[in-house]
């Protein structure tokens, strides 16, 4: 432990570890030193000068070392002449410190009398007015009348965007820096800096794309102005107006957690909809940050595809109706399988798992990574907390790119990196991760190859011995150029990694998988087969349970004539659910209470924000209501009771209950409306930090030899070797209702090395056909130097349909016609 | 007694020679006081554009939470006020409306103004919802109705110069 | 003893050729201290020669030098030559006509901290001194004075000039090591100072050209004899640099102690047209204002005297101003200035010189209204004190000390035939 400083401050006694800052000191003894540029995750700037305080200190004998004492026995203090700023000065020992003095007062005036000269005060059509740090500190610090004449105020650009998502009024700007230090610091990207000097200082944009980060969004929130405002929300409401539920992001297996703010709306015919997500602060998941899918790929909840009520053979039926249906359709079907998604609740899971159970039919995950099987039992165990890794540990990631598949668990390990934690990277071509963290080392593998990477780890000395000496070790694993049978044993030989080097079964150690989906965690734990490819399905089963998925429309599943009785739940009218015999309509998770299980195996609870849209019920209220037409007795209400027999049937939710989610733990920096100064806009965290699963892997520890499939696709000299990545920004069902998003997901593409374009006779920009197997696409042709020649990227669900790495022939798409 | 009584009649004769203080309403109408509050107008400006800007501030300074304002963006091709936002939506529920005209003392372009109009009836409760449409004053001569078709660069400023109130 | 310490070219006209140079004596002082001395022998010399930074602070050098963090490695030295300050440019004449014994000094300053990088940072608009420097440096490389193993001992130096973009906020020394990094110039949050974190992140020693020109002979002569010039508080000779309203307008060289009345009618030739003095700015435009009087005059001029009447020698760059000019025309030309300069890191220099030059421009305009100057004077004094570093300060010290002593020009109408 660091050592412990005393200091008063307005004459309260504050104890804290040497090296503190002055404003936090403050913050923790309940006192409010104003900030505008001052940021608890960021670097102090000292810039604003907002946080001006009179500080004493103790006048030290240079002989003795001892203070000198007055009179009354007291240590004289000393004054500096002048006001300092309490973000940049530390605390030290008998500090003496005021700030509310009048002199204190008087400068704090000062400062927002100065800011106040070049702010517009626009205040009434703000957005960020009514939870604007300026107008709050203005109220409290500031003067009555401004002295600054009128028609000397300068005038700049009002809706100046910087990129797709976000707009700077430059006239708001106070120059405070906290969003270029926040790109800068904290993501590693600086994609804004400060153009001109003085006066004339202005925010820009110095990548391209403009603004080209996926954490974008958050730079508004810390915003102490309304200077960066999202197009999402861009004059949707006033802050007053909005109701807030806490909830769980839906975008990918991180589990940010998040607050839907809601508001009934005469543009959506007076229903209530979400206006906008902010972050919710959980210092173990994702701090104060989300990133910009979570962000603004919320809109599929409010889609004009939404489904409103059930349907058979095409036609809406009520529910009884469909539920008969799809009850005969299940019963008569001698070959019969559940196919489930990662989109849904445990919840729902466990229901649909008893059905199938019920049935004595398969329950299957759709998944294209494998090996969770292996993360149950090697993830990580209850206690367990990211944040809490740094020098002396080691983060491994191994075919997964965190920036595009999972941004804040890149945002995590780039922190984890910076305070000192081993960071190895595996991966076939250079990440963002690569490019923007501090890493340790490198192993760069063929496509192909992923057998091996485990074994060449332990080759390497200076690796192995990082794995071995770490203190704690955490690996992510992902799936890029893999199949769904390689990823598993990937999985198995990282998890073998962890026993060798004596990590498993270790709080903060542990297996993560970078799934795509929200709970394919919570799938796995409750005893889910995982599947990929469901063309054998379709081939031999009578009837098919699809739950939240849509494999006709990802083109995976092609009809050829034959197809089994299709029951499809889900939210969204998709390809799969023009094919389905039977629809039952689920409501979006928006709309009800449920759990995820994060890729951390983290329990967390999400409530309903908005009232349920047409007819749609809960998907495990529907399989309750499907299971009793089968003789099943489920319960159909109340997700709370689900989750109690969860916690009964399995071992590792022993323990969990809807209350205990719940619990909220004190977390650094506080956040809420009297700190939106200080920590910005994300939300406090009153409804529940979620609790990790405990360990599985104690005592039960059986690893098996990875069995990598030998036969995987290299890329040859001479052929274009197609493989499917993961990009953040995808064609998705779910985020193509996002309008918002549409720049940056752009049209279908192949990224391709400059030589392998060169080779095929093709240039960036250029419309390609692109032939594998027996299926062709059209894309558009990127060149990116961080690409292995001989291949051909392809993003997965950008409308090309690549379920593996295969083997392609590219074609001018003009010289085809 | 016949005192009484020709002191009784009295009074009445002498108040048959008065003017008489009832009025014949609806035919006639008696004249309010300058700061009646009644019905609410939206102002525009002498241009046709209108004042509110949507910034909602009479919605919450409503003891009643009797209006209900949505706000969108303005455009040079379809400009409703003269600075980046404008109502888009704009309805109070004459039925909650207290008529205390805290949204006037709240509004910042003084768009909204409590009229001398106190004859508000209603069949059923929808009625009682009063639209923009119906709040906004007529266009002034010389004024071009709304949204109008504006020059670029003419209306950046993001609320339009507002006057000083102690002026 | 010849006339001149620093300014020797004005007698050795060739002194900017190295073999002249090193027939005078030249890189004796670096051999010297390389071979004989140890670093902290060199720095122990310059401190008890009381050898202050002339860049304007006034710190001693030698102290400074004895700051620099000996746990963190490596050390370097930064000449700064961004000399920005209207009204100097001593460091200029320095650098074009005695380069060798500023760059001596450099390479001396270098040992003795333990440097073996040097960067000169050099303004903007001097890049014919930035290319004359480098000629200089690689004929000083050539004949073995800089570069591996100097006069075969394990010490080595390499000096390099590096070409500001033309900020007065770079002479700022850590906006200066910001901008050598390659970043925006604008200042650092201070502490920790540069002896602890200065370049890179490195323990960095910052000194003036005019500062480090002083070192070889420092070294060379040893402490006493530079002692017995100046006065005991400001021990050596100081480059005025003498502007404004004077007859002979230039640098002098002169040691500390002498007087105004000196430097401006001995050495200044008087004033033009015989005029009488009003004012003084003795340190450029980031100087107060001194409103003459014969006691103002009669000051010895050295780091403390100047204090009493309420402002600072600075670096020594006088601007003489006459009763020709008005107060409130020499505000509107520093404000201006100050508000073209200013950074924009922090709030009070930023819109503080933005919102006082609108005021003087009003006030020059549309006459001084007393209302106008009152609170031309408050925003002054609003931002003095809150400022990041010393240029939001120096914006203000004219306008405060302009409108305290001169009222009577912020009370008649604007002067006709005001020098432009």
């Amino acid at each position: 432990m660091s050592k412990m400083v005393t200091l008063t401050i307005d004459g309260i006694k504050v104890t804290v570890p040497e090296g503190t800052l002055l404003v936090d000191a403050a913050r923790q003894a309940g006192i409010h030193i104003p900030v505008f540029c001052y940021h608890p995750k960021l670097e102090p700037a000292g810039m604003c000068r907002m946080c001006l305080v009179e500080i004493g200190r103790p006048m030290i004998d240079r002989n003795t070392g001892q203070p000198i004492l007055d009179e009354n026995g007291q240590p004289k203090l000393q004054f500096l002449g002048k006001l300092e700023t309490a973000c940049t000065n530390t605390v030290s020992e008998g500090m003496v410190v005021f700030t509310q003095s009048e002199k204190a007062r008087q400068g704090q005036k000062a400062t927002v009398e100065f800011l106040l000269t070049s702010h517009p005060l626009d205040c009434p059509i703000c957005d960020k007015g009514g939870e604007c740090p300026l107008q709050d500190l203005t109220m409290a610090y500031g003067p009555a009348q401004s002295r600054f004449e009128y028609e000397d105020k300068i005038h700049l650009a009002k809706h100046v965007p910087l990129g797709d998502l976000i707009y700077l009024d430059r006239e708001r700007c106070i120059l405070c820096s906290r969003c270029i230090r926040f790109q800068a610091e904290l993501v590693g990207e600086a994609v804004l800096t400060f153009d001109e000097r003085g006066r004339s200082s202005q925010i820009v944009t110095v990548s391209d794309p403009p603004f080209d980060s996926v954490f974008s969004g958050n730079t508004t929130d810390i915003c102490p102005v309304g200077a960066l405002t999202t197009a999402d929300f861009r004059f949707g409401a006033r802050p007053w107006e909005l109701k807030a539920a806490a909830s769980i992001c839906s975008q990918c297996a991180v589990g940010c957690n998040i607050v839907y703010n809601t508001r009934r709306e005469a543009r959506s015919d007076g229903r209530i909809v979400i206006k906008r997500v902010l972050p919710r602060q959980n210092e173990e998941v994702n701090d104060l940050w989300i990133c910009d899918k979570g962000r603004f790929g919320y809109h599929y909840t409010e889609s004009r595809a939404r489904l409103t009520a059930p349907r058979a053979e095409g036609r809406p039926v009520s529910w009884e109706q469909a539920l008969q249906k799809a009850a005969e359709g299940l019963r008569s079907a001698s070959q019969k399988a559940l196919i489930a998604s990662g989109r849904l609740s445990n919840e729902d899971l466990y229901t649909l798992k008893r059905l199938a159970d019920h049935l004595q039919m398969p329950a299957y995950l759709y998944t294209p990574i494998g090996g969770g099987e292996w993360v149950r039992r090697y993830g990580l165990s209850t206690g367990s907390d990211l944040s809490a890794l740094g020098k002396g540990d080691a983060i491994l990631v191994v075919a997964s790119d965190l920036y595009e598949e999972a941004p804040l668990w890149y945002l995590r390990v780039r922190q984890a990196a910076e305070r000192g934690a081993a960071l190895i990277i595996a991966h076939p071509r250079t990440t963002r991760l690569e490019r923007q963290a501090p890493h340790q080392y490198v192993l760069r593998y063929a496509y192909g190859d992923e057998g091996e990477i485990i074994e060449r780890l332990r080759r390497e000395a200076k690796i192995a011995q990082t794995l071995h000496e770490a203190r704690n070790l955490v690996i992510f694993f992902g799936n890029e150029g893999m199949g769904l049978e390689q990823s598993e044993s990937l999985a198995a030989a990282c998890a073998d990694l962890l026993v060798e080097t004596g990590h498993a079964g270790r709080i903060h150690n542990g297996l993560i998988g970078v799934w795509p989906h929200p709970n394919a965690q919570g799938a796995w734990e409750l005893g889910f087969q995982p599947i990929f490819d469901l063309q054998p399905l379709f081939e031999t089963m009578d009837a098919l349970y699809l739950v939240a998925l849509d494999p006709f429309g990802d083109g995976w599943v092609r009809q050829n004539g034959r197809k089994p009785f299709l029951i499809v739940q889900d939210i969204l009218e998709t390809a799969t659910v023009r094919q389905a015999d039977v629809v039952l309509a689920a409501c979006a998770y928006t709309e009800r209470e449920g759990t995820f299980t994060s890729g951390e195996r983290r329990v967390q609870r999400y409530y309903p924000a908005v009232p349920r849209y047409g007819d749609s019920r809960p998907d495990f209220a529907i399989t309750a209501a499907l299971g009793a037409k089968l003789g099943l007795n489920l319960e159909a209400q109340s997700a709370a009771r689900l989750f109690q027999e969860i916690a009964g049937a399995f071992p590792a939710f022993k323990g969990l209950d809807y209350a205990r989610l719940a619990e909220t733990r004190p977390q650094w920096p506080p956040t809420g409306r009297a700190d939106y100064p200080f920590s910005g806009t994300a939300q406090p965290n009153t409804q529940g930090m979620g609790k990790i699963l405990s360990a599985v892997a104690e005592g039960t520890m059986t690893p098996l030899p990875p069995t990598m499939q030998k036969e995987s696709l290299r890329p040859e000299e001479g052929t274009l070797l197609l493989v499917p990545i993961h990009r953040l920004f995808d064609a998705g069902s779910l985020l193509t209702p996002s309008a918002l998003l549409h720049g940056r997901i752009g049209a279908p593409h192949i990224i391709l090395h400059p030589k392998t374009a060169q080779e095929a006779g093709v240039t960036a920009g250029e419309k390609v056909l692109i032939e594998w197997e027996d299926r062709q696409a059209e894309a558009l042709v990127k060149v990116e130097e961080h690409v292995p020649v001989g291949v051909g990227l392809v993003p997965r669900s950008m409308g090309i349909p690549l379920s593996r790495a295969a083997r392609a022939r590219l074609h001018l798409a003009e010289r085809v016609r | 007694m016949l005192k009484e009584i020709g002191r009784g009649l009295m009074t009445t004769f002498k108040m048959m020679l008065e003017r008489p203080v009832t009025i014949q309403y609806p035919e006639q109408k008696r004249p309010v006081r300058t700061r009646y509050r009644g019905r609410h107008i939206l102002r525009r400006y002498e241009n046709g554009l209108e004042r509110c800007i949507g910034c909602a501030l009479c919605a919450a300074a409503c003891p009643a939470d009797a209006i209900f304002v949505e706000a969108a963006e303005n455009t040079d091709e379809e400009r409703y006020s003269p600075g980046e936002r404008y109502a888009s939506t704009y309805e109070i529920n004459m039925l909650r409306c207290i008529f205390c005209g805290f949204c006037e003392d709240a509004c910042p372009t003084e768009a909204i103004v409590l009229g001398d109009n106190y004859e508000l009836s209603f069949t059923d409760r929808a009625q009682a919802i009063y639209t923009k449409e119906m709040l906004l004053e007529p266009v002034p001569p010389g004024g071009q109705p709304t949204p109008q078709k504006t020059p670029p660069g003419v209306y950046t400023r993001a609320v339009p110069e507002m006057e000083d109130p102690k002026d | 003893m010849s006339q001149y310490l620093l300014l020797r070219h004005r007698e050795i006209p060739e002194i900017s050729r190295l073999e002249v140079y090193r027939q005078h004596g030249g890189f004796e002082a670096f051999q010297k201290a390389v071979t004989t001395m140890t670093p902290d022998q060199v720095t122990e010399v310059v401190k008890a020669s009381g050898l202050r930074g002339r860049g304007g602070a006034g710190f001693p050098t030698g102290l400074k030098w004895s700051f620099m963090d000996r746990k963190s490695w490596p050390h370097y030295v930064v000449a700064n030559a961004d000399e920005s300050e209207p009204g100097t440019f001593k460091d200029r004449e320095i650098m074009e006509g005695n380069p060798f014994q500023f760059l001596e000094g450099v390479a001396i300053a270098s040992y003795a901290v333990g440097a073996q990088r040097a960067y000169i940072y050099i303004r903007g608009e001097y890049q014919h001194i930035a290319r004359w420097l480098d000629e200089k440096i690689a004929e000083m490389e050539a004949a073995g004075l800089l570069g591996e193993k100097l006069f075969g001992t394990d010490y080595s130096l390499r000096i390099y000039t590096h070409l500001g973009a033309g900020a007065y906020i770079c002479g700022e020394e850590t906006a200066l090591l910001e901008s050598l990094e390659g970043k925006r110039g604008q200042p650092r949050v201070r502490p920790p100072f540069p002896p602890t974190f200065g370049l890179y992140g490195k323990p960095t020693v910052v000194n003036n050209v005019e500062t480090l020109t002083n070192v070889p002979l420092i070294v060379q002569n040893g402490a006493e004899w530079y002692r017995r010039m100046g006065t005991p508080d400001a021990p050596g000779v100081k480059i005025f640099s003498l502007s404004g309203r004077v007859k002979r307008p230039g640098n002098y060289e002169l040691p500390f102690g002498l007087t105004f009345r000196q430097l401006i009618y001995e050495y200044g030739g008087g004033i033009l047209d015989d005029r009488p003095i009003k004012a003084i700015m003795p340190a450029g435009a980031s100087s107060s204002l001194l409103r003459v009087d014969d006691r103002v005059l009669d000051t010895p001029l050295d780091y403390v005297a100047l204090r009493q009447f309420g402002s600072d020698l600075g670096s020594a760059s006088v601007i003489v101003i006459d009763d020709t000019v008005s107060i409130d025309w020499v505000i509107q030309k520093t404000i201006r200035f100050f508000k073209h300069e200013s950074c924009g890191k922090c709030t009070p220099c930023r819109e503080g010189t933005y919102w006082m030059k609108h005021l003087i421009d009003r006030i020059r305009e549309d006459g001084k209204e007393e209302k106008q100057v009152k609170l031309l004077l408050d925003v002054a004094r609003q931002i003095q004190g809150k400022c990041l570093c010393a240029l939001g300060e120096f914006s203000t010290m004219a306008v405060v000390s302009g409108i305290e002593r001169f009222p009577e020009d912020f009370r008649e109408t604007v002067l006709e035939g005001v020098p432009g």
